[in-house]
């Protein structure tokens, strides 16, 4: 039937010409909504699909020493991110970096988890990476999805120095912190000063993040850059010059290696602190990685309690260290002159209790020089009962007793200073005598301060009563004190005890004497009651050598007697401070 | 054998032969584009394309000169092979989790549903053409639908739902051009939109009024009229019901996929997605050859094949896709031109259905690529990248070249 008529008729023909028509203008019209009409919407979503903007972080500043040497540094990590919405297969992802950095798997989920805020935004997955892993992830880049890396310049300490509670550590910032923060720089997993220099210092400090633009490919692989984006450079930020000295910091850390305690050592004449000490510490840099809860639980149980910045924070009796105030405020209102003497015995009876003098043997006739070079109890016990709790009161704070000394530190604790309506208060209006005063005539009961205190106090003896804001960084500028002024003869017959302390050959303190010709010791000892144990050992003083003076605080918590352990480790520092034959050094300061 | 060789070229519709070469081109342009990104990659689209053109020319060649009288002689028992051919890939292996290929241990895989386009409207046509009736009855119109149903069910089921509505799209314009009453063609789409009207009361009550008319407006006979309405809205009735009790919940998914790919978001969704943004930040003049972010970025999926129009449209601007939808349009025209003129019935109709092929496959994937429908996978003809189609295009081609000459023997 090959032969059987083409019978198409032309009007079907036509329909079948204007259907054809009909499908090709509909699709021409199509066409031309979405690449005409919408072209700028889509070019817009095409450039949103493959232009990234990741932030890339400011080097840190560094933290340098006096002289200008390194104490914290930055180095080169990465970090690994990964992106939800692109990333294919999560546990292959998960397997292939935990080869390439060692860290299980587990671990890896549980970050990814923690750091997750949205499908598209990086999250954290491991840090901490050094080139040779990152170098072995870039091997099976095919075999990752939604894997982006960064480059971190993550901190770097001193390999001897420490000064953990100086400079403090940094830890990822929390939600509270992104909420207070008024700059809007931070976003969340942003590293942040906690404590320390780093907390107080971390505006200067942290300098500001650049803005990096990518062209990704549909697997989230970078593809180079995009045309027509500027990167914007991050800011380093400054580098922070402490006051500290990496010679005598080293040292007194050295000291302190296998002792509990606090010590300080400053200049007085500027407030500058040179060495800055509180044992035992912890390691910083634990804090910037991911912090395990299990090491984290290990710090915080500890008992020796190696967060607490004990020349700050913690709180000590001052004990014989406080009979300076005593003295003053007994010569001062010419409640006693220097001759003025009492006979010690080794104890001193008052009404029926027995007050005992360190030394059981006791001291003989001592006057007011010889009793604070010999540190001798009862005679403070005798002259107390001449002063006023109230003006006692008085007189400490003027001396920097219970007075925060607004060290560039992020805290400091006040201590306590008592007067009458405190030990009414602790003891009711009857339940307290005079008796209470003995025990703070000597320093101990209800007086509490802190070693960096005791600093300024020992700063302002030293400086004849002109006060310099101790300081890492600047001074404060709120000043704590302007000026004591009490009398030139007081003054003298000060200075003079603290040096009888140190040449007398009774003085408590001679053991800091470093010998070094025209170094002249002023000091005194101190040795706490502590309830819990062993007695505190106390040591405050300062040299000079013409006008290069330099001071100390020594505590070492259930160290001993004051004149047998803490004067010695004064001693090496003295020794070191004029053996580096630098005072010119401290002088321009 | 060489001077009838000759003699067809030179009676050819030459213009037809210019207009594919010039889709060639845009087709080959793009995949150029689309295999520099795979540079490292030695068997890329762009080559492999190339070196199909080679036997694509040649069996093109071969089928221009094919004796007509032989190719309508063996027509239905060709059909039977390629029916059963269809069945085979079914004992394949899966390839991107479909059955459509069948491994012949050559370096690449043939679609035998491909070929089976061309054999359907072949069939169709000697089918139609052996009845000098005017289809008054409605029974010669259903066996040319069941012609094309049974390979299109079979596709359908591997899944490929594209393949298997070209298959069916012959059909009703090949009964129209043999003059089939347009109310038994209506008879004929009723059942299916009857069944997809179903699913929403307030259409299916529109779609039940608007039969009502058409069905009264016709004149059928009484009885007639009336089962035919109240077997569809039976149909309409029970449908839903066989839809939610004796379907698995993975089969309804399967079917709901293969309609509506954007209920798979990572998947197809994602795809039209894409491939609009490719389509439109190209803008009018593209953004460059080679220069198009979408498409080399990866972001634009199965880009050689599928969604080459977003290639195209994104590198090369909407002045290339009206270029290249003109040309489409004038072979469709052109096609249909050539049926009108054929000699005999057999001829026009093997040209029509073949301009309906093209046109299908046209219309599905453009308006697939340009998120108007949402039907997967079409490819566009001469310029998706693509062996098999590609052969059975050109051989349609010949077929073209070849009834639409004057009888030489």
């Amino acid at each position: 039937m090959l032969k059987s008529p083409n019978i198409a008729s032309k009007n079907r023909l036509w329909v079948f010409y204007i259907f054809v028509l009909f499908v090709h203008l509909l699709l021409i019209g199509r066409f031309f909504k979405i690449q005409i009409i919408d072209n700028e919407i889509y070019l817009k979503r095409a450039k949103s699909n493959y232009v990234r903007a990741l932030s890339t972080p400011a080097p840190r500043g560094l933290i340098l020493d006096r002289n200008g040497k390194i104490i914290v540094d930055n180095y080169p990590t990465y970090i690994v991110y990964g992106i939800d919405a692109e990333i294919k297969n999560k546990n292959q992802n998960y397997s292939i970096i935990s080869k390439a950095t060692g860290i299980d798997t587990l671990t890896l989920i549980n970050n990814y988890k923690n750091y997750f805020r949205s499908r598209f935004l990086p999250t954290k997955i491991a840090k901490d990476l050094t080139i040779e892993q990152l170098s072995q992830l870039e091997e099976n880049k095919n075999n990752l999805s939604g894997i982006i890396y960064e480059q971190f310049p993550e901190r770097i300490y001193h390999p001897m120095v420490k000064a953990t509670h100086v400079l403090g550590y940094l830890k990822e910032i929390d939600k509270e912190m992104i909420n207070n923060s008024q700059t809007n720089q931070y976003s969340f997993g942003d590293l942040a000063g906690w404590s320390g220099i780093e907390k107080k210092y971390e505006n200067k400090l942290r300098g500001q993040k650049g803005v990096s633009y990518y062209q990704v490919d549909a697997y989230g692989r970078e593809a180079g850059e995009v045309d027509g984006y500027d990167n914007i450079l991050p800011q380093p930020g400054q580098n922070i010059n402490t006051t500290l000295d990496i010679d005598l910091q080293l040292l007194v850390e050295e000291i302190y290696a296998n002792k509990k305690g606090a010590a300080i050592v400053s200049i007085p004449n500027t407030g500058e602190i040179l060495a800055y000490v509180s044992s035992p510490d912890y390691n910083p840099s634990l804090f910037t990685g991911m912090v395990s809860s299990k090491e984290w639980q290990e710090i915080v149980s500890d008992p020796d309690r190696p967060l607490l910045n004990r020349a700050a924070n913690g709180l000590y009796p001052p004990a014989s260290i406080f009979k300076m105030v005593v003295a003053i405020e007994l010569l001062e209102k010419k409640l006693v002159n220097k001759s003025w003497s009492v006979v010690c015995t080794g104890e001193y009876e008052f009404y029926d209790r027995v007050h005992k003098c360190w030394d059981k043997n006791g001291h003989g006739t001592v006057n007011i020089e010889s009793a604070i070079a010999q540190s001798c109890d009862v005679f403070f016990y005798e002259a107390i009962q001449k002063v006023r709790l109230d003006e006692l009161e008085k007189r400490s704070k003027e001396f920097l007793h219970g007075v925060p000394t607004n060290i560039d530190l992020p805290s400091e604790m006040k201590g306590r200073v008592p007067n009458r309506k405190y030990m009414n208060k602790l003891y009711g209006r009857y339940g307290w005598s005079t008796g209470a005063m003995l025990n703070i005539a000597i320093g101990q009961g209800e007086i509490l301060v802190t070693p960096i205190q005791m600093m300024a106090y020992i700063n302002l003896l030293a400086n004849k009563g002109n006060v310099k804001n101790l300081h890492l960084v600047t001074p404060n500028l709120l000043s704590i004190n302007n000026n004591v002024s009490i009398s030139d003869d007081t003054w003298k017959i000060i200075h003079n005890s603290m040096r009888k302390v140190i040449y007398d050959t009774k003085g408590t303190g001679k053991l800091s004497n470093p010998k070094i010709n025209n170094v002249n010791v002023y000091g005194k000892t101190g040795t706490a009651e502590n309830p819990h144990g062993e007695t505190h050992a106390w040591y405050v003083g300062y040299a000079n050598r013409g006008e290069a003076t330099v001071s100390v605080v020594i505590l070492v918590e259930n160290g001993g007697g004051g004149g047998s352990v803490a004067s010695p480790i004064a001693r090496k520092i003295f020794k070191k401070y004029y053996s580096k034959n630098n005072p010119k050094i401290a002088n321009n300061q | 054998m060489i001077a009838s060789l000759t003699k067809s070229i030179k009676s050819s519709p030459f213009g037809l032969i210019i207009i594919i070469f010039g889709i060639l081109i845009i087709g080959l342009t793009s995949l150029y584009s689309v295999a520099e990104i795979k540079a490292d990659d030695a068997s890329n689209a762009f080559l492999r394309q190339l070196i199909f053109l080679i036997p694509a020319l040649i069996l093109m060649m071969l089928f221009s000169i094919v004796p007509k009288k032989i190719v309508h002689e063996y027509v239905y028992i060709l059909y039977i092979l390629i029916t059963l051919s269809v069945v085979i890939p079914f004992f394949g292996a899966k390839v991107a989790d479909t059955y459509r290929w069948i491994n012949i241990g050559l370096p690449f895989s043939l679609q035998p549903s491909e070929i089976s386009k061309l054999v359907i409207v072949l069939t169709l046509a000697r089918y139609l053409s052996d009845r000098s009736i005017q289809l008054d009855n409605f029974t010669s119109n259903f066996i040319p639908f069941m012609i094309a149903f049974i390979p299109a069910i079979i596709v359908l089921n591997q899944p490929d739902l594209g393949t298997a509505l070209v298959m069916m799209s012959p059909v009703i314009p090949m009964l129209y051009w043999v003059g089939a009453r347009p109310f038994h063609l209506f008879l004929l789409i009723a059942p299916a939109l009857s069944i997809l009207t179903a699913f929403d009361v307030m259409v299916f009550t529109i779609w039940t009024i608007i039969m009502a008319l058409i069905i009264f407006l016709s004149k059928p006979q009484l009885w007639n009229g009336i089962s035919i309405f109240f077997s569809n809205i039976f149909l309409g009735l029970v449908f839903p019901l066989f839809w939610n009790s004796f379907l698995r919940p993975y089969h309804r998914n399967r079917i709901l996929t293969a309609i509506n790919p954007e209920l798979d978001p990572l998947g197809s969704g994602y795809q039209v997605i894409q491939s609009k943004t490719a389509l439109g930040s190209g803008g009018f003049f593209g953004k460059g050859w080679g220069a198009g972010t979408q498409t080399q970025l990866k972001f634009l999926p199965v880009q050689e094949s599928d969604f080459i129009v977003s290639v195209i449209g994104e590198e090369l601007g909407f002045i290339s896709i009206l270029i290249m939808l003109l040309l489409f349009m004038y072979l469709v025209l052109r096609i249909l031109n050539l049926a009108f003129n054929a000699t005999d019935r057999f001829s026009g109709l093997v040209l029509v259905g073949i301009a309906t092929i093209f046109l299908a496959h046209i219309f599905v994937n453009c308006s697939m690529a340009s998120g108007m429908i949402p039907v997967k996978g079409l490819p566009l003809p001469f310029v998706s990248y693509g062996g098999s189609f590609l052969l059975s295009s050109f051989i349609m081609i010949g077929i073209v070249i070849n009834f639409s000459k004057e009888e030489i023997y």
